[in-house]
């Protein structure tokens, strides 16, 4: 549950990365932005019918032996108990190059990894502490007078007159 | 809850206190903090510091030792962002106004500090830095803070309950001054932009441990766009929200968790 919690995590922080997914050159399943929770468990079921592939396919890992991290290990042909670290296929979206790495132990995957290429010498970086799309709610309004102090583009003196950090001074709160 | 408001260096401040407010001498010498930093650094005003060596009345060199460390820490700053934060005009004037107001706040800050007050906050102008805890009706509660939306300047984007080592939330954006940035690359008014294409930022809020990184690396993001934010936050201790052309917003984890928004 752990892994499965953590595979969650890590991709609902990526939710509107369209992330191409590609195991051992086999099938591609193309994740919508919407139905990124559920990769996890396609890559999990993935897994095990890896092995007619990866047998007659030994580069299976080669549309990321460019990064750093590839570190596919061979023995992906042992599918029931695959072990390793997998990496999917770099996918252009509108927050940059992205990939998933996935570490497999005995057919389950342990650990999911959101990765980012950046552009200087093809480093691989994770992109958990990235800004990641969020949606507002339209109920703050009325919850302005719970509020402290606001943050906003600098204000002019003439600004502040007609500013809601004004309306909170003049609150006295 | 004692507040002390005054006007200084074009906009205003408010210093807001969970209990008393300090002592006439300690908030004259909060008033000072931003007279002096303006007297000396703002390019607006003939007869500072700055002023003389862009009209090279006064060599760098002989400039005051604070000014040149100011200097200094600009071009650090310069070279950190890849130049999205600069101190320099692009006629080649220095212009440290992108630091002045922040360190303004920094050295009230600390007068503050040093006069042993504990629970307080300062807004100078939507930057805020602060210490302690707020005082809500007689409970000790986290400072809670709200970011303006840009789209709707009486509206708020999100609630932000402040703690920890967080102590500085500063927000860079296009609404009130006009366009003062100078963008990094490209043309943001162009029409057509592509339902995929990472636009230009409108509004960039950061909370940092220090008003000075907040407020430069505010800066930095808004001028640099999606790739610097995405640098910064690779190499640095923040959080960050931004709104871009289109009013769609992205939160780093910090900001993920605030009151007002959804994780889309």
């Amino acid at each position: 549950m752990r892994v499965r919690a953590l595979a969650a995590s890590i991709l609902s922080s990526a939710a509107v990365l369209a992330v191409g997914w590609q195991l051992g050159g086999q099938g591609q399943v193309q994740v919508a932005p919407d139905a990124a929770a559920p990769a996890a468990s396609a890559a999990t079921t993935a897994a095990p019918q890896a092995p007619s592939a990866a047998a007659s396919t030994p580069t299976a890992a080669a549309p990321t032996a460019a990064t750093p991290t590839a570190a596919a290990t061979a023995p992906v042909a042992a599918a029931p108990t695959a072990s390793g670290t997998f990496t999917g296929s770099v996918s252009r979206t509108r927050y940059g190059n992205v990939q998933v790495q996935i570490t497999v132990a005995n057919g389950s995957i342990t650990d999911v990894t959101a990765l980012q290429l950046t552009n200087d010498g093809g480093k691989s970086v994770s992109i958990s502490n990235r800004a990641a799309p969020v949606l507002r709610t339209e109920v703050l309004k009325a919850q302005s007078a719970n509020v402290q102090s606001v943050s906003g583009a600098t204000y002019t003196s003439e600004g502040y007159l007609s500013s809601l950090q004004s309306a909170l001074d003049q609150a006295g709160l | 809850m004692g507040l002390h408001i005054f006007d200084t260096m074009g906009t205003t401040v408010s210093l807001n206190v969970a209990g008393a407010l300090p002592n006439a001498s300690t908030l004259a010498e909060v008033e000072e903090a931003f007279v002096d930093i303006d007297r000396r650094f703002s390019l607006y005003r003939d007869d500072s510091e700055l002023s003389r060596i862009a009209r090279g009345e006064l060599p760098l060199t002989r400039a005051d030792a604070e000014v040149r460390q100011s200097y200094a820490d600009a071009l650090d700053w310069a070279r950190l962002t890849g130049d999205a934060f600069t101190p320099h005009r692009p006629d080649g004037v220095i212009d440290l106004s992108g630091l002045v107001k922040a360190t303004a706040i920094d050295r009230a800050g600390r007068v503050l500090e040093a006069a042993g007050e504990v629970n307080w906050l300062i807004n100078a102008g939507g930057d805020i830095l602060l210490s302690g805890e707020s005082n809500v009706g007689g409970s000790r509660e986290p400072w809670r803070l709200a970011i303006i939306d840009p789209q709707d300047r009486q509206g708020l984007l999100c609630l932000l309950d402040v703690t920890g080592s967080r102590s500085a939330l500063a927000t860079s954006g296009t609404a009130e001054r006009g366009e003062h940035v100078w963008r990094a690359s490209g043309d943001h008014r162009r029409d057509g932009h592509r339902p995929d294409e990472r636009l230009p930022f409108v509004q960039v809020s950061v909370l940092a441990d220090d008003i000075v990184t907040a407020d430069v690396l505010a800066t930095a993001i808004l001028a640099g766009g999606p790739e610097r934010s995405d640098d910064v936050l690779d190499r640095f201790d923040v959080d960050v929200l931004t709104v871009d052309g289109r009013g769609e917003l992205t939160a780093s984890p910090g900001f993920r968790r605030a009151a007002g928004l959804l994780t889309a």
